[in-house]
């Protein structure tokens, strides 16, 4: 077994025209969950597509399992299940040859992984992928994956365009494969725009902007450090800790440092009417926002 | 995130991750753990399922489990033993008042803001307590605090 990180970039890049991405330093542990976040053209797919050795980086390293591409890609990419954005050369193939195919190749073939995200969605087995609804298109796609019996789920966009139903046997889907009995030190990394996704399966977010990978954060971190003070009125200066505030009544303190804000509070004796956990996504944007004052090197700018 | 695929096997503990609550899924466990522990709803000695098992059943990670079973581990509230699994542990009964006291006590305390922003003195807030007391119909006879 791969000891230390199943998935390690150094110094990795890739630039399209005027897109760029990276250099991306990131280390994923074996046994956990990455949710890859962030807005359209932030370079998602193409970090996930590097995995999978379907974009070659212009520098730096992509090593999986301790191996490298293109040495060991035969042997990396057994290891992978793999459910692109968009499934190509699958066109004219039925749910039922596409099965037979895939579970031909895998030896590890886990036939109950295939049918939880299915399960409830009537599929056709002889109709031409292609002619299936886009949604169905997207569960088959991720059931293959699943079903792989592969050590790491590498997934773009699993739960897109799905209804809510689909949706959370996808999720379950991704739960019963990380939480498999037989396979103890299982990995996904997963691409979404669905915060309800990460908050629910992610234990880090890969937080990219603009090609830039922010960090490898902690969802449970984030979710406890990011707080929201509704104080009787708005403090003067500066709060430590503060790093927005909106002193229209009802005035709100958002704070990523929320123990030393409390004490500020306390001690210029203004009261705290209630104070509550901030959503995913406005932290994540906060955090966007940082970033783009840190660039422009704006005095707001935290250390 | 109630449906389920696979047939169960093994203890169940009902849980159910809410996405209105912005707190981390592995606080959302504990605290439902915690309720059914303190409440005597699961009484110590009944097994719990492993991390693996309860992961796939609330649809999160293993690592959100496993956190939650640590923390009520250090809390005192479960025992994991090599090869025997998860259990509620003995808490004596003793412990157990004083954790419903405390309950209790966090509940007062924020009453006692909400009464302090209203502006009531401490004996407003006494009379507003026997108000409260007096529309209680429920007869406890005070033994479980």
């Amino acid at each position: 077994m791969t000891r230390g990180p199943i998935i390690s970039l150094r110094d990795v890049s890739k630039s399209y025209g005027a897109f760029e991405l990276g250099p991306i330093d990131l280390d994923v542990e074996p046994g956990c969950v990455v949710a890859v976040v962030g807005p359209v053209g932030s370079g998602k797919s193409t970090l996930l597509k590097m995995l999978m050795n379907l974009v070659p980086p212009d520098s730096g390293e992509v090593s999986l399992f301790g191996g490298a591409f293109p040495e060991d890609e035969v042997a990396i990419k057994q290891k992978i299940g793999f459910a692109p954005e968009r499934a190509t050369g699958y066109e004219d193939l039925s749910p039922r040859t596409l099965r037979e195919l895939v579970s031909y190749f895998y030896p590890g073939w886990d036939q109950k992984a295939y049918e939880v995200p299915l399960s409830g969605t009537e599929i056709e087995e002889d109709r031409p992928f292609e002619a299936l609804s886009s949604g169905t298109q997207r569960l088959l796609i991720v059931a293959l994956a699943l079903a792989a019996g592969s050590e790491l789920l590498v997934l773009d966009e699993p739960t897109a365009g799905l209804d809510p139903f689909a949706r959370s046997r996808v999720l379950a889907g991704i739960s019963h494969f990380i939480a498999d009995e037989r396979h103890r030190n299982r990995t996904v990394v997963f691409a979404t725009h669905a915060m309800e996704d990460v908050r629910l399966i992610a234990d880090h977010i890969a937080f990219l902007v603009d090609g830039e990978l922010l960090g490898l954060f902690e969802t449970g971190a984030l979710q406890e450090r990011w707080t929201a003070f509704w104080p009787e009125r708005a403090p003067e200066g500066d709060i430590p800790g503060m790093v927005e505030l909106d002193s229209d009544d009802p005035v709100r303190i958002v704070s990523d440092s929320p123990g030393e804000t409390a004490e500020a509070l306390r001690a210029r004796n203004i009261g705290v009417l209630r104070t509550g956990a901030l959503e995913l996504e406005e932290i994540l944007s906060h955090l966007m926002r940082q970033r783009a004052e840190g660039r422009a090197g704006s005095p707001r700018a935290r250390e | 995130m109630s449906e389920k695929w696979y047939p169960r096997r093994g203890p169940h503990v009902p849980i159910s991750l809410s996405m209105e609550d912005h707190r981390p899924m592995y606080r959302q466990i504990e605290s439902q753990l915690r309720d059914f522990i303190l409440s005597g709803a699961l009484r110590p000695g009944t097994k719990l399922p492993t991390i693996r098992a309860l992961a796939r059943d609330a649809s999160c990670s293993v690592i959100t489990t496993q956190r939650a079973y640590r923390d009520l581990e250090e809390e005192g509230l479960i025992l994991t033993r090599q090869g025997r699994g998860t259990v509620v542990a003995e808490i004596t009964e003793e412990k157990l008042r004083a954790r419903r006291h405390e309950a209790v006590k966090a509940a007062f305390a924020e009453a006692v803001g909400t009464g302090r922003r209203a502006g009531l003195t401490g004996d407003e807030l006494h009379a507003v307590l026997d108000e409260t007391l007096q529309g209680d119909q429920t007869e406890t006879g005070g033994d479980r605090l």
